[in-house]
């Protein structure tokens, strides 16, 4: 089955290509443009349930890309609430000092605070009407390489067992060829990973991430305004690690909160879910949020390597677009308007090269020359240095912060290099016991959870009688080397509660529940040894994230 | 257009399918305005043969030898194709059941010929013939065509056509032709061996009064039986935590939670099961439940009616053996 186009992953940047492609189609088709093109040869392949179950953020959206993208999306308002007011607090334990100015990367005037669920699931709805074929419940398991470049997918088999033999349902993945193929999946994508490496794409610094996790409540009348934005620093988030919470007032009593914690921290029995966990327990969220209730879950890594992480972004049959392509601003902590506009400019470059064609490594080099010229470029070059500034913990970061600021994004050193993050791991040291289990946080069922009844609330599903599909390259490190370096960081950063290590017979191994997992890919990015590698289960496993 | 609908049997008993595939192959012999003839392949399979004749058909081409008794994918493609090279068919029609997926794809290739499986429907447009199948779980239909010479392959999913369309002889019987094939012992790589029934089935929870359900407190596979031992003495089926079916300690099949089944028995006695809601989902509205667990703060006992807070190896002997005394007695 040959498509012209196919993008993997239909979230904000998959679907706002996919959206843009076919209206350019149209107006051409429409205008008797030769050679016809027909927007049923786009495809769009989702691993998710449906559209819009994978996707997960705060979220506040800057609406500069979707006014491009549709022109009146603000008269049928996929978005919850307008932002009203915006404040940004410093949480010590008992107190929350405000600042007395909103600094300016969090401005959100004039932003809407959305569910990326819901918009991405209305982006999608316009997509189909367009004729476009959306596949959902399909994942790209490999790329299909050619010419130096790229010439489409193989979607993941079906329908096989633990062990690998094919059941009853067994289907063989379909090898989808495409003219141009875009990798639209996110951060810390599965076939951006393996193009990255296969081609050598990697921008000048590697990239870095956090990890967000994020709580749906409903809350009594009356706690929280719609449209109401604070940001916080500090508390329970120890000084080295960069990062903050939020929260944020919907419409009918709900509450949008998390917390982001970068994921370059020495500690490596830290705990970015418990940490969040303690952050409900502040007095002033407390106040929000006692004597409601928490109705969904959810956790996704975020890419903040800005502009020098970059990977190449075109090759010969392929672009990478989105998170993928690290276009968030870490500085303002968004990137969905950043996504829809990566979308539209790859959109630009393919009907070009369909027009043409020619779908070479040099007609796409349209792409990056395009998001160069770009809004795109402009904020995220202003903001090129930031993230780098605080892998060396707060205070230096605020000063170099404030360097950048009066230098045009400079700072000192330009660019800032930066380490991948599971470098910084602290060596524990210790001796080949498995750390103790036993005390880890259990939370009290109504403020705060553990993380098994929070993966409950995520509505993750996965077809349990299924390969493992989170690959550990050499299993014999985690019982003999990790337990003495690191203490098995997998039992803490997960925040899904997958990696578990367990003791038979004076052995240790890691035993994951691979069907908890929730897709943020934290595990495949945190390791110490780099040893996990996240691939895609049997198409329509993971989280169900309806209304995050 | 000469068309050969291929049917099967086993022990000499029909797939039903064949006469889906063979309504099918009618209806393409009349769009098409061609001959079809319907082939039977076995040992002793000529009353089956002198069915088929019944049916409007121009012949029937019977296939029988020693060696066709039970399936092999190497008797029934060497057989076919000389079958083929007899009557040279122009397209081969197939029902796509799991023999004709085993040996189908190997006759074609030994010809040399393309293959269609398991079709939905066709259609006859322009003076050619478009096979239609599904693609990704149904979402799409694909159009698909051959080229070159036949003869060409086609495969018909099951139900797709509708066996009781098969249109009868207008005058009688057709002609029953028998086709000699050759085939030599040694041709026969796969020896047959009993015949597989379908497997044992899954165990219903849902349908059982009693369930002694284990997690993870059970500690090690060795120490399932304990566990099985208390659900024969009390007359339950033995269900777990998914972490113990993951492990594979217990079939899948027996696992309680938001993964595995739901179920509402009498009587659930959770043993060192701590209760996480993925499990208690699948069980809390069981009659009475009983937990037993080392951990007083376990979960299990916000919906359990009795608790013990006590370890499960000191309480399983005895509660079994209390249970075979008051039996025997």
């Amino acid at each position: 089955m040959d498509a012209d186009v196919l993008i993997v992953g239909a979230g904000p940047a998959g679907l706002a290509c996919a959206l843009h492609l076919s209206q350019l189609i149209r107006k051409h088709n429409q205008a008797g443009g030769k050679p016809e093109l027909s927007t049923e040869n786009i495809y769009v392949l989702e691993k998710g349930r449906e559209i819009g179950a994978h996707q997960l953020s705060g979220a506040i959206m800057d609406p500069v890309a979707m006014r491009e993208l549709v022109p009146d999306f603000e008269k049928a308002p996929p978005f919850d609430t307008p932002v009203s007011s915006d404040a940004f607090y410093f949480f010590t334990g008992k107190r929350a000092w405000k600042s007395p100015v909103t600094p300016p990367p969090f401005h959100n005037h004039g932003n809407y605070i959305v569910s990326l669920n819901k918009l991405v699931k209305w982006m999608g709805g316009l997509v189909e009407k367009e004729g476009v074929n959306l596949f959902t419940q399909f994942a790209g398991a490999n790329l299909i390489y050619e010419n130096g470049g790229i010439a489409g997918v193989i979607t993941e088999d079906k329908g096989v067992d633990k062990n690998g033999k094919p059941k009853d349902n067994y289907t063989p993945g379909y090898e989808l060829r495409a003219k141009v193929t875009v990798l639209a999946e996110g951060p810390r994508g599965s076939l951006t990973k393996q193009l990255v490496i296969k081609y050598k794409l990697d921008g000048i610094n590697p990239q870095t991430y956090g990890i967000g996790i994020k709580e749906l409540w409903e809350v009594p009348a009356g706690r929280i305004e719609p449209g109401w934005v604070a940001h916080s620093l500090g508390w329970p988030l120890p000084l080295d690690i960069y990062g903050g919470g939020w929260i944020y007032g919907l419409k009918d009593n709900r509450v949008s909160l998390g917390m982001v914690s970068a994921l370059e921290y020495r500690d490596p029995l830290f705990d970015p879910h418990m940490a969040f966990q303690q952050y409900k327990t502040h007095p002033f969220v407390r106040r929000i949020l006692e004597g409601g209730k928490m109705v969904r879950y959810g956790a996704k890594t975020v890419p903040y390597g800005g502009w020098y992480s970059r990977p190449q972004s075109s090759v010969s049959g392929g672009l990478i677009i989105g998170d993928s392509g690290s276009l968030l601003n870490s500085q303002r902590l968004k990137g969905i308007h950043t996504a829809i506009k990566s979308g539209m400019l790859a959109a630009e470059t393919i009907f070009d090269a369909l027009r043409a064609g020619d779908t070479s490594a040099e007609k796409l080099s349209a792409y990056p020359k395009k998001v160069e010229s770009s809004w795109i470029k402009k904020e995220l070059w202003a903001v090129r240095n930031f993230h780098q500034g605080f892998q060396h913990g707060f205070f230096r970061g605020m000063f170099s912060t404030a360097m950048q600021q009066i230098s045009g994004g400079r700072g000192f050193v330009d660019p800032a290099r930066a380490k991948p993050g599971y470098e910084e791991y602290r060596k524990l040291n210790r001796g080949p016991e498995l750390v103790d289990q036993s005390g880890r946080f259990k939370g009290d069922g109504t403020l705060t959870f553990d993380r098994l009844t929070d993966v409950f609330h995520s509505g993750t599903r996965h077809e349990e009688d299924q390969p493992c599909h989170l690959v550990v390259l050499e299993p014999d490190i985690c019982g003999n080397r990790c337990v003495r370096e690191y203490g098995n960081p997998c039992q803490y950063f997960c925040p899904a509660a997958v990696y578990e290590m367990v003791k038979e017979k004076n052995v240790a191994r890691l035993k994951i529940n691979a069907s908890n997992c929730v897709h943020c890919k934290t595990c495949d990015i945190a390791d110490p040894y780099q040893i996990i590698n996240w691939i895609p289960p049997e198409g329509g496993g993971g989280p169900n994230y309806e209304g995050m | 257009m000469k068309i050969l609908a291929i049917t099967e049997q086993r022990e000499g008993k029909w797939n039903k399918t064949s006469f889906e595939t063979l309504a099918a192959a009618q209806q393409i012999a009349k769009d098409v305005g061609g001959t079809l003839a319907a082939l039977v392949i076995g040992k002793s399979v000529a009353g089956l043969a002198d069915e088929l004749a019944g049916k409007s058909i121009s012949e029937v081409l019977l296939v029988e030898h020693e060696l066709l008794g039970a399936y092999t994918p190497d008797g029934y493609s060497l057989a076919l194709k000389q079958a083929i090279a007899q009557t040279t068919p122009d397209l081969v029609v197939l029902p796509h059941t799991y023999e004709v997926r085993d040996f189908a794809p190997k006759l074609a290739t030994s010809l040399a010929k393309g293959m269609i499986g398991d079709c939905i429907g066709y259609r006859h447009e322009n003076g050619r013939l478009i096979f239609v199948r599904q693609m990704f779980q149904g979402k799409t239909a694909a159009d698909v065509s051959f080229v070159g010479a036949g003869p060409w392959f086609a495969t018909f999913q099951a139900g797709a056509f509708r066996a009781d369309l098969v249109a009868a002889h207008p005058s009688g019987k057709a002609a029953v032709r028998k086709i000699d094939v050759e085939l030599k012992p040694e041709q026969i790589r796969t020896k047959p061996g009993e015949l597989f029934r379908e497997a044992k089935q899954a165990v219903d929870l849902t349908q059982a009064p009693i369930i002694v359900a284990v997690g993870r407190g059970i500690k090690a596979p060795e120490n399932i039986p304990l566990a099985e031992k208390l659900a024969k003495a009390i007359g339950g089926e033995i269900a777990a935590s998914r972490p113990i079916c993951d492990e594979g300690w217990l079939p899948m099949e027996r696992q309680i939670g938001s993964s595995g089944q739901t179920v509402a028995p009498k009587l659930y006695l959770a043993l060192g099961i701590s209760g996480a809601i993925q499990h208690v989902v699948g069980m809390k509205g069981s009659r009475t439940i009983v937990a037993i667990n080392k951990d007083q703060n376990a979960p299990i006992f916000e919906v359990a009616d009795y608790g013990i807070v006590a370890d499960i190896f000191e309480i399983i002997p005895a509660l079994t053996e209390e249970l075979e005394k008051s039996k025997a007695s």
